[in-house]
């Protein structure tokens, strides 16, 4: 019982909406550690730093591609699409959680924890049990009990049990003269919308595309197995990581934490000093800072808005939100350029309170 | 993710100097490496050698690049790269006015007038693709029967219909954005279920605004009516792959260029410096053809390494070996001298560069035309004020143009042109946007939100039209070497002689009044002002403009029909030694109204398949694979 086995197409919707906000989750934190960078420095953290982010947006939109393609409606304005930081994953894992914090070793060490691989040891369960925290935001996969909430194992269990549940329930509807792919293919957000070094769109209408997608998502984060690159031979997020902390890229034919690549020089002193997990209460009311972060916590919700209208019919709409994006860039740094009110050691950084947005949109 | 350094091959000057490679390439830009790239895939071994630097094409290197460019003062186009005393180049900054009988010797080109030039190239791995727009227009094909159609300049020895294929190749290979819809006109033809590898890059909202009130206008010339339509400018970056390309195989956008690891090459986000340097490099550079030639493994670069003469066998006309000097830094002369060999030689090291080794090797060809004709397009820019805010600077430099007077009978009398829509306001002409701050701030003591508006105010009401006017290939202009006017490590600098005869003027005279008929019905405030203290200044019946170049150097090396009134014939193969081939826009005998890039790509193709060829039919024990 519990989460470890999806039986409906309903709780099939409920698990992917829970991917997306996995999926989303990460690129707070990301963004952060990314625009904490001094402008002009750490080019190669950056480019490492940008790749992953950008590459959660893709499995952001694989995510959303599978929900339609099964009959959801991916909504990423729903109040608590967006954690309060720092939060859970919906993984076992508790020996951390995500914040929003500068580029720093111990940002790295989170951002290892989230991508590292990890399936639950043969025969052990593959979900756990984790003490409930008052006052934490809890994603959407966890089941919810008095004291406790159950998670996946792992990231990968996670989506193993997705990728599981699509072919049974497939076969299910199938045996049934039904279908589970009854989305609008319209819907669908297609190649064209999307490129990188690794990895593409893929428009989910059956259960082979929706299994390349879910591939896709899982094996770009933590990788496939021990290997260090992927299907596509590309390096996985965890390692890609782990070369900042050891100061070398990995090039082909490397072991796992042995990269043999050029060197890689990372100044952790050219970063902004900002406030790890700010609030908007931690700026004056009244104060400049406040109204940027206020306008930083406003525009980031009408670029979820804009994603969603474009994740339900509108796809053209992406390209237009990519303005909005560079506008949220300019947001960040706005913040992050300044000192906060009376501590001088400390910057500012972007909140990421959503649902505290309640104004309606112009 | 690829992992370059791991695969690909890498020399020095002293395993070089032993080898005997199927062809050795001097230039690594466009030309070069194409050739590199196709000869390479084919199973030859090729050698590239740069004068610049840039050898380790990683990704720190290339943002050093744009963080140069952001921090120099003068953004003009070498900006990006650092001064090199051993491989010098021009710098648009270089240029002024001559004084009548005295050239201009204080830059790197010797300027003997009459006319000043401000073009310029790059001398770094990739060559002038490290600065270009990205501009990606083929030419029209009565471009290529100028003498037949219009009794005006050169034959090409090639038609359109034969180049046709290679265009769609190089648009391939570079990597170019346009909808074929918007692109067939006055001849233009495609081959059947033609599309462009990636669709047009979104056109900018002031060419919306410019093409709402100037579709449709009527233009008479010699009898001819024109009706004038802004039209999207097919661009060698990043947009939207084509799912129709190939047939529904689709194009994979080209990536950025890393050795360390393949980061992704952006779309085009509108970052308004095209030229010189994209931030995100969403612009074709040639390093992305380079990178892929230096991945077969048998393609080798040595950058920092300046040919500085091309040997021939006087007995049998062929090229035997060429010398080179490779410095150790940017700054002193340490170098060391050497020789290189191999069955082919090319020389892709621009129009004038290739024009300056030849005649500093002492070969101006049988036909002596080593070095003349040169043509660059001739810039005449107008200015205005467009009468509501149009979003100046939001979007990339140029992304629409007025194409229909790039063709027509009138072209017996005087040049085509065709005109840009700039979407960087008077940039080009003034100076802005930076030159608007300091006006604001020094001369109107504006801060703070004042200034804010004062520019917002000043800036996204400026349109900038550039007309590009065809120049005809004339014998005096011309490329020489002088013993007096050499480089830190004794290579003679070229030396140009320029001018521009009442074909282009009339040309430009034209395009001046029709900015002024195009901004009235705009409703724009023309603010076009021309001084003869300027370089650049032409007379013109009791008035005159300011001419600027257009880095479209070509024709010193022009291609014909035969020895006597070309360097090169089709395959762009020297006529005189039949182991060198003369590779770039220095071949073409017209430039028309496209800038010379997709067309010498095109080319470079051509003679790629053609080498290839001979290389094979000739087979020696280096071949033997």
């Amino acid at each position: 019982m519990g989460l470890s086995r999806i039986t409906s197409v309903e709780e099939l919707h409920r698990h992917l909406y829970a991917a997306l906000q996995l999926e989303h989750a990460t690129i707070p934190a990301y963004l952060t550690a990314l625009y904490s960078i001094h402008p002009g420095t750490n080019t190669e953290a950056v480019h490492i730093l940008r790749a992953v982010a950008v590459e959660e947006m893709l499995h952001l939109t694989l995510a959303a591609n599978i929900l339609n393609a099964v009959g959801g409606t991916p909504d990423l304005t729903r109040p608590d699409f967006v954690p309060v930081f720092p939060t859970f994953l919906p993984d076992g894992e508790t020996d951390f959680e995500v914040g929003l914090q500068r580029f720093s070793k111990e940002a790295l060490a989170t951002f290892l924890k989230i991508e590292r691989p990890g399936h639950a040891p043969e025969g052990a369960p593959r979900t756990v049990r984790r003490p409930k925290k008052p006052g934490k935001s809890v994603l959407h996969a966890s089941h919810t009990g008095k004291d406790a909430e159950e998670h996946f194992y792992s990231i990968g269990e996670f989506y193993d049990e997705i990728s599981r549940s699509l072919a049974t329930l497939h076969e299910d509807l199938s045996h049934q003269g039904r279908t589970l792919f009854v989305g609008d293919p319209a819907r669908q957000i297609t190649p064209e919308f999307y490129y990188s070094g690794g990895g593409e769109l893929i428009a989910v209408t059956d259960l082979a595309s929706a299994q390349a997608a879910i591939r896709l998502i899982s094996e770009q984060g933590e990788g496939k197995g021990k290997a260090i690159f992927d299907y596509e031979g590309e390096l996985s997020h965890y390692y890609r990581f782990e070369q900042l902390l050891l100061g070398r890229y990995y090039q082909t034919g490397d072991k796992a934490g042995h990269p043999t690549g050029a060197p890689i020089a990372v100044d952790w002193k050219s970063v902004y000093p900002i406030k790890a997990n700010a609030r908007l209460s931690d700026y004056a009311e009244g104060s400049e800072l406040r109204e940027a972060a206020f306008e930083f916590n406003r525009s980031y919700r009408d670029l979820l808005e804009m994603l969603t209208r474009a994740f339900t019919g509108e796809p053209r709409l992406l390209t237009a939100a990519v303005g909005d994006m560079f506008r949220i860039k300019e947001l960040f740094l706005r913040l992050m350029r300044n000192p906060m009110d009376g501590t001088g050691t400390l910057h500012a950084a972007p909140p990421f309170e959503i649902a505290s947005v309640t104004e309606v949109r112009k | 993710m690829s992992h370059l350094s791991s695969r690909i091959s890498r020399t020095d000057h002293a395993s070089a100097s032993t080898q005997i490679y199927d062809a050795v390439i001097v230039g690594s830009g466009v030309a070069g490496s194409i050739l590199a790239n196709e000869l390479g895939r084919q199973g030859f071994s090729v050698l590239v050698l740069e004068a610049g630097p840039g050898n380790d094409l990683s990704i720190a290197e290339y943002e050093a690049s744009v963080e140069r460019f952001y921090l120099s003062a003068s953004k003009d186009n070498n900006s990006p790269y650092a001064v090199n005393r051993n491989a010098p180049m021009p710098r648009g900054q270089e240029t002024v006015k001559l004084q009548p009988g005295r050239p201009n010797a204080d830059g790197y080109i010797v300027q003997n007038g009459p006319l000043e030039l401000d073009s310029t190239y790059t001398r770094v791995v990739g060559g002038t693709t490290r600065h270009w727009e990205g501009k990606a227009l083929r030419l029209i094909p009565e471009d290529f029967e100028m003498r037949t159609r219009h009794g005006q300049g050169l034959d090409w020895p090639l038609k359109y219909e034969t180049l046709k294929s290679y265009y769609a190749k190089a648009e391939a290979e570079i990597g170019v954005s346009a909808d074929v819809e918007d692109q067939g006109y006055l001849g233009i033809s495609f081959e059947p279920g033609y599309v462009y590898p990636m669709r047009k890059i979104p056109i900018s909202y002031l060419d919306q605004v410019i093409g709402k009130n100037l579709d449709g206008a009527k233009v008479e010339l010699d009898g001819e009516t024109f009706s004038l339509v802004v039209r999207s400018t097919p661009q060698a970056r990043n947009g939207v792959p084509h799912p129709g390309y190939d047939n529904g195989k689709g194009y994979v956008a080209p990536s950025a260029v890393s050795t360390h690891q393949d980061e992704m090459g952006q779309r085009c986000q509108g970052n308004n410096n095209c030229v010189p340097i994209c931030p995100v490099q969403a612009k074709y550079d040639a390093r992305r053809t380079l990178v892929k030639a230096l991945e077969t493994g048998r393609v080798h670069l040595l950058s920092q390494t300046v040919v500085s003469r091309v040997h021939i066998d006087s007995g049998n006309g062929r090229v035997t070996h060429i010398e080179y000097k490779a410095y150790k830094d940017l700054h002193g002369k340490e170098h060391s001298a050497g020789t290189v060999k191999a069955r082919v030689f090319i020389l892709a090291a621009n129009a004038v560069e290739n024009a300056r080794l030849m005649l500093a090797s002492g070969l101006p060809g049988s036909s002596g035309l080593v070095g003349r004709n040169l043509m660059d397009h001739a810039y005449l820019l107008t200015w205005a004020l467009m009468p509501e805010i149009v979003g100046t600077m939001r979007g990339s430099q140029c992304t629409s143009g007025i194409e229909e007077l790039r063709g027509g009978a009138f072209r017996r009398k005087q040049a085509a042109f065709r005109a840009g829509i700039h979407n960087d306001g008077w940039g080009w002409a003034t100076g802005a946007p930076y030159t608007d701050l300091l006006a604001l701030v020094d001369d109107q003591n504006k801060f703070g939100r004042a200034l804010q508006r004062g520019l917002v105010d000043r800036i996204s009401r400026q349109l900038l039209l550039d007309f590009m006017v065809e120049v005809l290939p004339d014998p005096a202009n011309r490329i020489t070497v002088d013993p007096d006017h050499r480089d830190q490590l004794g290579n003679m600098r070229p030396v140009l002689s320029y001018r521009l005869n009442d074909y282009t003027l009339d040309g430009v005279a034209f395009a001046r009044q029709l900015s002024r008929r195009i901004y009235q019905r705009l409703g724009a405030e023309d603010h076009t002002t021309y001084s003869p203290q300027e370089p650049g200044w032409v007379d013109y019946q009791g008035g005159g403009f300011v001419i600027r170049g257009g880095n479209h150097w070509a024709g010193t090396h022009l291609m014909g029909s035969s020895p006597k009134n070309s360097v090169v014939d089709a395959n762009q193969r020297s006529w005189d030694y039949p182991n060198l081939y003369l590779a770039g826009s220095g071949s073409m005998p017209s430039i028309g109204t496209a800038n010379t890039t997709l067309t010498l790509a095109a080319l470079c193709l051509i003679s790629a398949g053609h080498i290839a060829k001979e290389l094979r039919s000739a087979p020696t024990a280096a071949a033997a694979r």
